[in-house]
């Protein structure tokens, strides 16, 4: 699963509070779509859990589901409090998770 | 006759909604501002950034300007003005067409032009131009010339069993108007820039999807028979819609409904 | 009618008539149900456990009005709201009226957020209202909708 987090706007200070976009390739497959040569349906498979840390203590949680777009994206907004690392772990209803990080450096 | 006419007139009108701009019918300026978001947090950056890697692990850039003869530095402003003539090739050819030279000289598996890794890895070279216009030059020599020709006739020649064109839905004259409820756009006008944006996501099968690819999946749903990537029609039609939008600025990858 | 402007209208209805099997099949087959399927009603009853929802300015709701394909619906929500421990937005939750599983991402948020905002990108299986609903600290639940209408685009 690629993932990608931006961090918005690019320059922020100690205080700002800053958008955080995080991004994942996943098909969210509902479990409603045939397959188009077997005619089979596909199995659900969507990302089910997200979490956003910073320095280990979680801002936010989120229970997904299959309704979100294909390749999701999940915005939130953060106080930035002053440098650290934001991590974000996103697991998916097959049980695969993956763990993306980001600095977070504030400027002034 | 007349009367056949205006029952298929009326029938195509039931079938695809052709109207006149009606607001009601358009998105509102903050319906666009929304779309526009997109932009910002587009997953085929994703895609962007993998081609990077695959592109550095296959070329590399300074291998990349060596095949088209240019200075590394100068790669950007180069790679606006594709498609272009190069020499080594004796043709003109496009972005991926390069690729495919690139990794050839460095003695690499050549990847095919449909393949994802390609998609990804044009996406990232086109976007080593980010910020330049599209500085396409269908006047450079006579190699050019001949291509934009060949591009136009592509564009206009009436084929599969509708006798469609690409001019049936694009030409200056039925821009604005809708095929179901999708605005026909100008593919010359600065806000459409349409050559310079792409390869782009495209929502409607969540992913990004090259330009060439993009002309043949409307040949596909207009009934025409799909003009083969690399041919020297496909090249031709590239040079020639990309021309439509020179010196609009280069923005990739983009997001396309 | 000039023979031009119908060639013109022809060539645009013959352009798109390709699609049409699809509509027509689609309506034949059973209606496929989905591994969470959840009504509105049983959704939100599951959120607020019961209690009252209310319609609320100080939630922001933005989707479009017209979404140019239901695949990639853009949806913001905002909640006016202080965020501090003594007071701040416990959650927000985004529901798709009618899609099959209504429920789109329960959000539960902290403090440390410093505002209520949420912004994704929905699947909407057709025209809807996409509804927000904002679970406060003080155990009170504000909510605001936004319809969107899903058309069909063009070729391809």
């Amino acid at each position: 699963m690629k993932t990608l987090i931006k961090i918005k706007p690019k320059d922020y200070k100690a205080g700002d509070i800053v958008k955080i976009d995080f991004m994942a390739m996943h098909p969210m497959e509902t479990g409603m779509r045939k397959d188009k040569d077997s005619g089979q349906l596909i199995p659900a498979h969507y990302i089910d859990e997200v979490k956003f840390m910073f320095n280990d203590q979680l801002i936010t949680k989120m229970v997904i589901w299959e309704s979100l777009s294909v390749n999701p994206l999940m915005s939130i907004s953060f106080k930035v409090p002053g440098e650290g690392t934001l991590k974000v772990v996103a697991k998916d209803n097959k049980g695969q998770s993956v763990e993306s990080t980001a600095k977070i450096t504030p400027k002034g | 006759m007349r009367r056949v006419t205006l029952c298929a007139v009326a029938l195509s009108a039931a079938l695809c909604g052709i109207l006149n701009a009606d607001e009601k019918l358009s998105m509102s300026d903050a319906d666009k501002a929304m779309y526009a978001e997109l932009l910002e947090s587009n997953p085929a950056e994703m895609d962007v950034a993998e081609g990077e890697q695959l592109f550095g692990d296959l070329i590399g850039s300074e291998a990349y300007a060596k095949v088209l003869g240019v200075k590394e530095k100068d790669l950007p402003k180069h790679i606006a003005g594709f498609p272009r003539y190069v020499d080594s090739a004796k043709k003109v050819v496009t972005l991926a067409q390069t690729i495919q030279m690139a990794a050839a000289s460095v003695g690499k598996p050549v990847p095919k032009l449909e393949s994802k890794e390609m998609v990804k890895m044009s996406a990232y070279v086109k976007s080593l131009a980010n910020g330049q216009k599209t500085s396409i030059d269908v006047k450079a020599n006579k190699h050019m010339a001949e291509m934009h020709k060949l591009g136009q006739q592509v564009f206009e020649e009436r084929r599969g069993g509708r006798g469609l064109s690409c001019n049936s839905c694009h030409s200056t004259d039925i821009v604005g108007q809708r095929l179901r409820m999708q605005p026909l756009p100008d593919l010359g006008a600065k806000e459409t820039a349409a050559a310079g944006t792409w390869p782009a996501y495209r929502m409607t099968q969540s992913q990004m999807v090259t330009l060439d690819k993009r002309m043949q999946q409307c040949m596909k749903n207009a009934l025409l028979a799909e003009i083969p990537l690399g041919s020297r029609e496909m090249v031709a039609l590239e040079v020639y819609v990309t021309n439509k939008t020179k010196g609009n600025p280069i923005s990739i990858p983009s997001v396309k409904r | 009618m000039e023979r031009r402007s119908f060639l013109k209208g022809f060539g645009v209805a013959a352009a798109c008539a390709v699609a049409l099997p699809h509509v027509a099949s689609a309506a034949d087959e059973k209606k496929v149900v989905g591994p969470n399927e959840m009504k509105f009603e049983t959704a939100v009853a599951a959120i607020t456990g019961g209690k009252a929802l209310v319609a609320s300015s100080k939630v922001k709701m933005e989707a479009p009005e017209i979404a140019e394909n239901g695949a990639v619906v853009p949806v913001k929500v905002t909640v006016e709201s202080p965020m501090t421990q003594k007071e701040y937005v416990k959650a927000i939750h985004v529901l798709a009226s009618k899609n099959g599983n209504v429920r789109c991402a329960n959000i539960y948020l902290t403090p440390a957020n410093g505002e209520a905002f949420f912004g994704t990108r929905v699947k909407l299986g057709g025209t809807q209202d996409v509804v927000a609903i904002a679970e406060m600290s003080d155990g009170s639940f504000l909510t605001a909708k936004q319809n969107v209408k899903v058309t069909i685009g063009g070729c391809g």
